[in-house]
């Protein structure tokens, strides 16, 4: 192993060495042009910045209020139990209710997209909105710059890339509860509960959905503003109020009997799930109030 | 020094970086021939901090629910970080898994982890046994909540990331720098390969033969391709395997190909531990293949070795022991 090492390390002296002799022979007209290709986009980088000038983004806020149909969810306990109805007849209750968010965009009105830049070491622009933590239902969602835009559009999820890298950090932290731990991957969407149809012990209901794998379950929702634009200015901000019909979850696209299904703890299981989980959201309304001054970035 | 002994005496040389090395904290250092590894250390610098922190927690049972077990525990270093004796893996409170516990070594060239490769990188591994009711039964917050209010790893994880903080990422960095530099890479088979020592004429057939029957899955020089096969040892198997994680019916049965390096040390055998030696298992790939609809097709009918070759092959396994690692002290248990 000695000697292999020192093997390693001598023909990288030998590579540089080679490459430091063609250095000496490349003729000065070649090395200009090696300068200008350096250079060049440098230049239109810059210029690009110096163009726009509008590098300066404002924060955009959310609220999310889970509902069944029209009721506000309430989280069932020992003390105060809450039940609710599926389109179908089924009854069932909700204790447990948290879901990533992630990948927002904006849509401006000739139809293109803006996405905020990402910071690949951190988990910010992910958010862990849990129906029992009122300070995870209100976050600023992302920063743009100021203008009209007319939706917004997000992950309900975790995107691949995030999904299969080492351990993450803030709320993609594994230790938060919603990381598989048998196998690689975020559950996404999780809701704990019970139904009198659950065939589960003690008819539980117990839907786990996430994880990577050749078929994400990660879905795009896309939410158009309607009549009223997402309008970001320098003294206004936006808050979008977002509605999560959890009764949608059994009946958007696929239905759901909660005899037939109600525990999902692998990816393969949760493909309508993960359908219906995606049209739970709607804009309810848009506020835009007075922006305390100084939050340029 | 070193360059004036190696003009005088490379064997010397050769000694005193050998000892040089064993007293420095492991690099990973890809040894000649091998393919670049899968983990980046890029993101997760070695250092002496560091690879010592991870060495303390994976010898510490304060990552399982009562304190009871250790990573080390399933892993003993000198059966290359398998478990000895043990067909199946040994949680709390005397629990058996259903799978036995894999050596552990050249993991930064493996790229999923598991018999039935569900876990991806090589950070999150530890994950699974840690939080696996029949293994450390332990929950992240827990561990994290433990090792902050542990009286010694508050200044090991500041020595070793710069700053005060233990998160789930430093916990799981700090034990990829232990497990992540666990190369073995020193057997009498490398050596052999470098130039520096000989086989003997019944190992080098055996090297023959294993070429010929065995290296298409237990490829060289990692002595595994990383696939996922089934080696029919059940007609119906009992444990779905690699199919757990792709629900593919072609996967059923199917299990990681193990690597073969310190082959010797690593016993019992496959998945489920069900073979004590290595005589079992050749037995096994001679006349005891299970044919099944998701058999390789490689194995179909067994390997045809006749007794010569089989005894060479013995005795060339043999010569993928690495002494040297699973002497390293570097590696070892802190006893304090």
């Amino acid at each position: 192993m000695n000697q292999d090492f020192a093997q390693s390390t001598h023909s990288v002296q030998t590579k540089i060495l080679r490459q430091r002799t063609t250095s000496r022979h490349a003729s000065r007209a070649t090395r200009f042009c090696y300068a200008l290709l350096l250079t060049a986009p440098l230049l239109l980088l810059g210029g690009c910045k110096f163009l726009h000038g509008a590098t300066d983004t404002l924060g955009l806020k959310l609220e999310i209020s889970e509902v069944v149909g029209e009721q506000p969810l309430r989280l069932a306990s020992a003390t105060a139990p809450s039940s609710y109805k599926t389109a179908a007849g089924d009854e069932f209750s909700v204790t447990r209710l948290r879901y990533y968010l992630s990948n927002f965009r904006l849509r401006r009105a000739d139809g293109s997209w803006y996405q905020a830049p990402v910071d690949a070491k951190s988990g910010a622009g992910y958010f862990l909105v849990d129906a029992a933590d009122p300070a995870s239902q209100t976050f600023e969602f992302m920063r743009a710059p100021a203008g009209d835009y007319s939706g917004i559009a997000f992950m309900l999820g975790v995107d691949d890339a995030r999904n299969s890298a080492g351990v993450q950090t803030g709320t993609l932290d594994p230790a938060r509860g919603m990381f598989w731990t048998w196998r690689t991957g975020y559950i996404f969407f999780s809701l704990e509960g019970a139904s009198p149809q659950s065939t589960a012990d003690q008819h539980a209901l117990s839907f786990h959905v996430g994880g990577g794998g050749t078929v994400s379950l990660a879905r795009t929702v896309f939410l158009p503003s309607g009549d009223t634009p997402l309008r970001v200015r320098a003294n206004v901000e936006p808050l979008v109020h977002l509605h999560a019909d959890v009764a949608a979850l059994f009946h958007a696209v696929h239905e759901i009997r909660l005899a037939e299904l109600n525990t999902v703890m692998e990816p393969a299981q949760g493909a309508e799930l993960a359908d219906n989980a995606a049209s739970m959201f709607r804009i309810d309304h848009i506020h835009h109030e007075p922006r305390a001054a100084g939050h340029t970035q | 020094m070193v360059l004036g002994l190696a003009c005088w005496n490379s064997d010397a040389a050769a000694r005193l970086y050998a000892l040089l090395l064993a007293s420095a904290t492991p690099q990973l250092q890809v040894p000649a021939g091998w393919p670049a590894p899968h983990y980046d250390f890029a993101d997760n610098r070695i250092s002496r901090a560091g690879f010592e922190l991870g060495r303390h927690l994976f010898y510490d049972p304060i990552l399982s629910r009562d304190d009871s077990i250790a990573c080390g525990s399933c892993h003993q270093q000198f059966a290359a970080f398998a478990h000895l004796d043990h067909r199946v893996s040994h949680g709390i409170g005397g629990i058996n898994g259903k799978r036995n516990a894999p050596a552990l070594f050249n993991l930064a060239w493996q790229p999923n982890f598991m018999w039935d490769g569900a876990v991806h990188q090589l950070e999150l591994q530890p994950i699974a046994p840690i939080s696996n009711p029949v293994e450390m039964d332990e929950q992240l917050d827990h561990v994290i909540g433990k090792l902050q209010a542990d009286a010694r790893y508050p200044a090991e994880f500041r020595a070793a990331f710069g700053s005060d903080g233990i998160d789930s990422q430093r916990l799981f960095r700090a034990l990829a720098q232990f497990i992540g530099t666990l190369v073995s890479a020193d057997s009498r088979y490398d050596r052999y390969r470098a130039g520096r020592e000989h086989l003997s004429t019944v190992e080098l057939q055996g090297l023959q033969v294993f070429r010929e029957h065995c290296a298409s899955c237990h490829r060289e020089p990692l002595f595994t391709d990383y696939s996922f096969r089934n080696n029919g040892l059940d007609r119906t198997p009992q444990d779905r395997g690699r199919a757990d994680v792709t629900n593919a019916a072609a996967d059923e049965g199917a299990f990681r190909v193990p690597s073969l390096r310190n082959v010797e040390l690593t016993a019992p055998y496959m998945h489920d531990g069900r073979y004590a030696t290595l005589d079992q298992v050749l037995d096994h790939y001679i006349d005891g293949v299970q044919p099944s609809a998701t058999l390789d097709p490689r194995l179909a009918g067994g390997i045809q070795l006749n007794a010569a070759e089989r005894d060479a092959v013995l005795q060339f396994l043999r010569t993928l022991t690495d002494a040297a690692f699973v002497n390293d002290p570097r590696f070892a248990e802190i006893h304090e």
